[in-house]
């Protein structure tokens, strides 16, 4: 039985990691768009009015409490279908993901700005900063280090969340070794190849992110 | 010391911070050159004071003239106009800690001034070597000493041409081997004739330096007059009581 699985594992593998590149794309492409969101809901919910306070609040009730399943199946079948968007599966767990993910990325961030002294914000002004510069210079560069830590958090989340995406019918990992193992018998082994492989993208990535870091780490500052 | 005309002129200053009135009417005006030392128990308002007076705190009432132009904190680019022209020192620095101190310098120059980057770089570094800090320039916050850091903050307040500046107890933060280097750099300002209006406890400092010495107390000023009257022989009974206070503190009989 053992050979027959590693026969399988072997004869899998390249049909797998070519599922895993699906994976690191939904993961990418999903964190992209949850920054490219999250950081002005951030800023919004920081330094907004009580109105736009209140609909980032909403947006991020709604993602943050819906399970991603339904999620998915809402986008997919439900908004996309009916609004004559002709969106392919892949790219419908990119754009739900990333939706999920602004919402998190944008309470990381958030923390990250509220964790700043009051004064760094206080002295921008007093050299005439508007508050606008006083954000994007001042503000933004401290915070966004600060949230690195946060976002290795999000990326392995993320990671392994892109596996539900197995639902839509995305040929991504998930969905090729459930494949391969219905075609082979070889269970046991297929999935644990799987897992393995998340476990180590997610290592790779939280150890990536950890060196990037160090890297742009303030000398005294971060630690 | 030649006084020359008004610069700055606030008028009836009144501030409420959940619903307990901070400042209840405070007036004063500084001239060109003049040191005006403001000092008080703590609560009294100083700070706020300080603060609204560039409106970093946001006054419920009041009216602040520079250069007898009248300054409306509404129109948003003639209050970040006004606010270059008014430097202001923090209690506990607020550097900007992600940046060098020589970047700390030039950012106002380069992103509010509009400056070429060389231009701004020499300019930034002409004010370092003026506070003694040309071999720190590159250090971040976090390697500087309390002194140094309170000396690069007034380098970047200077390095935007204030017309006057408002300092906030600016050595109090301070381990007592290091006021030395900060009072020195501001002893500096006044003799080049830098308008001040500072908020401080260092009593012997503020007689040597002041021009007026201002008491507050609950949100008003309470008496106002020059340092060797007030420091000794002050008309308000309350004034006198807690100017011994601070002269007992300072070990300097009066």
């Amino acid at each position: 039985m053992i050979p027959q699985g590693l026969t399988a594992i072997k004869e899998g593998l390249p049909y797998l990691l070519e599922g895993a590149l699906v994976n690191i794309a939904v993961v990418l492409g999903a964190m992209a768009l949850g920054f490219a969101l999250g950081l002005p809901l951030a800023v919004g919910h920081v330094y907004g009015n009580r109105k736009t306070r209140g609909l980032i609040g909403i947006y991020i009730l709604f993602f943050r409490g819906i399970p991603l399943l339904v999620l998915l199946f809402l986008f997919y079948f439900g908004l996309f279908s009916l609004s004559g968007i002709n969106a392919s599966a892949f790219t419908v767990a990119i754009v739900v993901l990333g939706l999920i993910s602004a919402a998190y990325q944008s309470q990381i961030l958030r923390g990250a700005i509220l964790s700043l002294p009051e004064g760094q914000m206080k002295a921008a002004l007093s050299i005439g900063m508007s508050k606008k510069k006083a954000i994007f210079f001042v503000i933004l560069p401290q915070a966004l280090r600060l949230s690195i830590p946060g976002w290795s958090n999000e990326y392995s989340i993320l990671l392994k969340d892109s596996a539900v995406a197995y639902a839509l019918g995305v040929a991504e990992l998930m969905a090729r070794a459930h494949h391969v193992a219905s075609r082979t018998y070889q269970h046991l082994y297929l999935y644990l190849t799987a897992g393995f492989i998340f476990l180590l993208l997610t290592y790779l990535g939280t150890k990536g992110l950890n060196v990037l870091y160090k890297k742009v780490g303030i000398p005294g500052y971060l630690r | 010391m030649t006084m020359g005309q008004t610069i700055l002129r606030v008028e009836n200053i009144h501030k409420e911070l959940g619903g307990k009135a901070i400042l209840n009417g405070v007036s004063l005006s500084v001239r060109k050159g003049e040191i005006k030392v403001l000092i008080g128990p703590s609560g009294a308002g100083k700070s706020t004071f300080l603060q609204s007076i560039n409106f970093l705190v946001m006054p419920d009432q009041g009216r602040v003239w520079l250069e007898e132009k009248p300054i409306n904190p509404t129109d948003k680019k003639a209050l970040y106009e006004y606010r270059q022209q008014v430097g202001m020192i923090f209690q506990d620095f607020n550097l900007f800690d992600h940046l060098t101190a020589l970047a700390n310098v030039e950012i106002g120059l380069i992103r509010v001034k509009g400056m070429k980057k060389n231009v701004a770089r020499g300019r930034a570094m002409d004010e370092l070597e003026r506070v003694g800090l040309k071999n720190q320039v590159l250090q971040y916050p976090a390697q500087l000493s309390g002194g140094q850091k309170q000396r690069v903050s007034i380098a970047r307040a200077l390095a935007m041409d204030p017309k006057v500046m408002l300092l906030d107890e600016p050595t109090s933060a301070l381990d007592p081997e290091l006021i030395g280097e900060v009072h020195s750099v501001i002893r500096d300002l006044a003799i080049r004739g830098m308008t001040m209006l500072m908020v401080t406890h260092q009593i012997r400092f503020a007689r040597s330096l002041a021009s007026e010495i201002v008491f507050m107390e609950n949100g008003r000023i309470l008496e106002k007059g020059p340092p060797e009257k007030m420091l000794s022989d002050a008309e308000c009974s309350r004034t006198r009581e807690f100017c011994s206070k601070i002269n007992e503190m300072s070990g300097h009989l009066c």
